[in-house]
């Protein structure tokens, strides 16, 4: 589901390129310190934004160390340490992996999911106290979203995506807690949200309708031509999002959160339509 | 809504005339501005709004038989116009359920529903419901710049992505060049060796 909310590599700075390295490194970090080793493989880059985001209003400059690494073990990485939205962060991620792997037992019996998921709940115990709510949010919100969606009545994009949006909204305010600019980020949470959960959606149709799972676009469009509709909506979110970042107190990570709002989610957009333009015309091709 | 000839505080059945009157004496006595530091202030809004509503019935109906308490009070536009002062007040609930309480849904309908999903940020729901409204009434031009300018803000934001890897030397001097042409038609000079 995750992994759609990147920096648009082309157009950073090579110091911006080694921070978000730095932060990706230090949640690993995280992760394999408080954690355990096996978790490390559920790690994604929308979680890495996650802490890039939070950490931005955070006056201090980030700590770093440079060390090896058991996947990289030729080259020494830069690692962000002792970064309180890292281990927020962290926390996010595993109790999101926790539930997405319950829901992939529910859906099709995934075996990989059987084999992690007590390995998973025994993680779950070590979360910080200070973030435990995480792991109630979290599942009451995706059992809403799974509620909804097993409903199926729908016909809005905008609906569907909701509880996913409300969902990132309350991660990332819940970090930063009730001060001056909430509701700002909670707008900017809601419609990231909602992005991503349409642009994972949208990515997956053909193979959902092929596996006939469920997938919220294909239960909304009955049938029509809905690229135009997907990609007004998904701009729309991500302008959203960019219009809101400019209005927010950002101490640090300006140049990044920049990157990934006006670049990032529209290369994304652009490589997904690609994607299935490509696998059009191919399907074309042999059947000539 | 109340009787509109009890807001006005007129008889029934009165003049153009007397209705213009006592209108513009209770706009006196409640306009907002009076009480901007008053704790009062929202009840002179609420009143103003009733009398606002009860004029606009008066001089809307005046060729007809004006306001009757046994004809069951079902006009539309009166109830577009709180639902656009919802929306603009940013009371949502309460617009969607009057929204909700129409059975009639004419493009103004459409056009507001789409109103009220662009004020909660429901991108695809304000898209086809702007849509609906501008196509049945093409001539509209509040209908059209809504469908519009939703569409004009995300051309906006692309446009950096658009241009990304753009500024190169070339583009440069054409702006230079361009900039100097006009300061010169202008009767100044930028660049002086242009």
């Amino acid at each position: 589901m995750f992994g759609y909310v990147t920096p648009y590599k082309m157009e950073l700075k090579i110091k911006d390129y080694e921070k978000i390295k730095g932060y990706y490194c230090g949640l690993c970090k995280v992760l394999k310190d408080n954690y355990g080793n096996i978790i490390r493989i559920s790690l994604n880059y929308d979680v890495v934004f996650m802490a890039i985001f939070l950490d931005a209003f955070n006056k201090d400059e980030p700590q770093y160390t440079k060390n090896n690494c058991i996947l990289h073990p030729i080259k020494k990485r830069i690692f962000v340490i002792n970064n309180d939205a890292l281990n927020y962060a962290a926390s996010i991620n595993i109790a999101l992996t926790y539930y997405k792997i319950l829901d992939d037992i529910k859906d099709e019996n995934s075996l990989r999911g059987k084999f992690l998921s007590p390995i998973l709940k025994r993680y779950l115990k070590k979360i910080p106290a200070e973030y435990q709510n995480v792991e109630n949010m979290i599942a009451d919100k995706l059992n809403e979203l799974y509620a909804a969606e097993s409903k199926g009545n729908s016909s809005n994009l905008d609906e569907l995506s909701h509880p996913f949006g409300e969902l990132t909204a309350l991660l990332l305010t819940s970090y930063v807690g009730k001060k001056d600019n909430y509701e700002k980020i909670y707008n900017l949470g809601y419609n990231l949200g909602r992005w991503i959960y349409i642009i994972d959606a949208f990515d997956d149709l053909e193979k959902d309708i092929k596996e006939n799972k469920f997938n919220a676009i294909n239960s909304v469009m009955n049938g029509e031509k809905i690229e135009d509709r997907i990609n007004f909506v998904l701009t729309s979110y991500g302008r959203e999002c960019a219009e809101t970042l400019d209005t927010l107190p950002l101490y640090k990570n300006q140049d990044i959160l920049y990157n990934i709002f006006t670049f990032g989610l529209l290369e994304k957009m652009d490589r997904v339509f690609l994607k299935k333009k490509n696998d059009k015309e191919e399907k074309n091709e042999k059947s000539i | 809504m109340k009787n509109p000839y009890e807001v006005l505080n007129i008889k029934e059945g009165a003049s153009e005339e007397e209705i213009k009157k006592a209108y513009i004496e209770l706009c006196k006595k409640y306009h907002p501005d009076k009480y901007s530091n008053n704790p009062l202030k929202d009840l002179a809004e609420e009143k103003m709004r009733e009398i606002n509503e009860a004029y606009d019935y008066l001089m809307e109906n005046k060729n007809n038989n004006g306001y009757s308490n046994k004809k069951e009070y079902t006009n539309d536009t009166q109830l577009f116009r709180e639902i656009r002062m919802d929306i603009q007040g940013s009371r949502l609930k309460e617009a969607e359920e009057k929204l909700n309480s129409i059975n009639s849904r004419n493009a103004e309908w459409y056009f507001l529903t789409g109103a009220l999903y662009q004020r909660k940020g429901w991108y695809d729901g304000a898209y086809s419901n702007f849509q609906t409204a501008y196509s049945m009434e093409p001539s509209n031009m509040e209908y059209r710049r809504a469908f519009e300018l939703l569409n004009t803000a995300n051309n906006n934001y692309r446009q950096p992505y658009g241009q990304r890897g753009n500024n190169d030397l070339c583009q440069m001097c054409t702006t230079l060049y361009c900039m100097d042409c006009l300061c010169e038609s202008m009767g100044g000079d930028f660049i002086r060796c242009m």
